[in-house]
């Protein structure tokens, strides 16, 4: 499955819904699609994983280069994860601890749950 | 369904080339992964294999990348099962390591894990049970193996 795209705005946050597979050929897609954001004034950002079927290096660094993209604009990014292998991949490389993840986008929409 | 090899005769593998191109790492991770599957490894083992799988290959894409253009030979991926342990091979015709490692990878010295990404070397270290990496005459080759009896817990990153 390629990568799918998709930005809503809800309040002052925009959510990036993201669906397949983030790997080395398809992150390209996700770093320009969240710099696109940015660069657009959306700095509160919301990548809901729910439907991300695969998760490598490549995706997590650029969602650590999101991650200090909108901290150095006074913004941050929240990430939905509810898929254990995904959640994993953040445990085993100890980006849980930098992410406020979710385990669904109400709660990425309010308030944090774990992670952070 | 019986497992290949459970009556005792041969177990099939596969060996696949792939131009180091980011668009094929897929190509390599599914492929292994549905040999995995043919040997019925449950399926979170079957997601950890195919992200060592996408691990190792995207350190040799990405030195072909750097190479602008004058990397051009594939890789080639092998994948067998034998014994409850899938073992996978990645040689890179591009591929040079300045030191050899073998063995556990949580006792492995990070400096001698040839992983371009910071963040793959915590992935690969948790995932596979041994990798060992070896200089050739044509290129590295980067071996891993999983054992497909048990999901063990990840080791911590460290």
């Amino acid at each position: 499955m390629d990568l799918e795209l998709e930005t809503t705005q809800r309040d002052s946050q925009t959510v990036l819904t993201v669906r397949g597979e983030i790997d080395v050929y398809t992150a390209p897609r996700l770093r320009q699609a969240i710099v696109d954001l940015v660069d657009a004034g959306s700095v509160n950002l919301v990548i809901d994983m729910d439907k991300v079927d695969f998760l490598d290096s490549t995706g997590l660094g650029v969602l650590v280069e999101g991650l200090k993209r909108v901290r150095t604009r006074g913004g941050d990014l929240s990430i939905v994860v509810t898929q254990d292998k995904i959640v994993k991949i953040f445990e085993i490389t100890g980006l849980n601890k930098a992410f406020s993840l979710h385990a669904s986008l109400d709660d990425a929409l309010g308030e944090p749950v774990s992670g952070g | 369904m019986t497992p290949p090899g459970a009556d005792g005769g041969p177990v099939p593998g596969l060996e696949l080339e792939v131009p180091p191109k980011p668009a094929l790492v897929r190509t390599a991770r599914h492929a292994v992964a549905a040999l995995a599957r043919l040997h019925q490894a449950p399926e979170d083992l079957v997601e950890d294999i195919k992200l060592a799988v996408s691990e190792a290959c995207n350190t040799a894409v990405a030195r072909a990348e750097s190479s602008q253009g004058s990397a051009t030979e594939p890789l080639t991926v092998i994948a067998s099962v034998s014994r409850g342990r899938i073992e996978i091979e990645v040689f890179d015709p591009n591929g040079k390591v300045s030191r050899e490692v073998a063995g556990s990878p949580s006792e492995i010295d990070t400096e001698d894990l040839p992983f371009d990404r910071i963040l793959a070397l915590p992935i690969v270290r948790g995932l596979v049970d041994e990798v060992g990496i070896t200089q050739e005459d044509r290129g590295s080759r980067m071996r891993m193996v999983v054992s497909l009896a048990a999901t063990a817990e990840a080791p911590s990153a460290g």
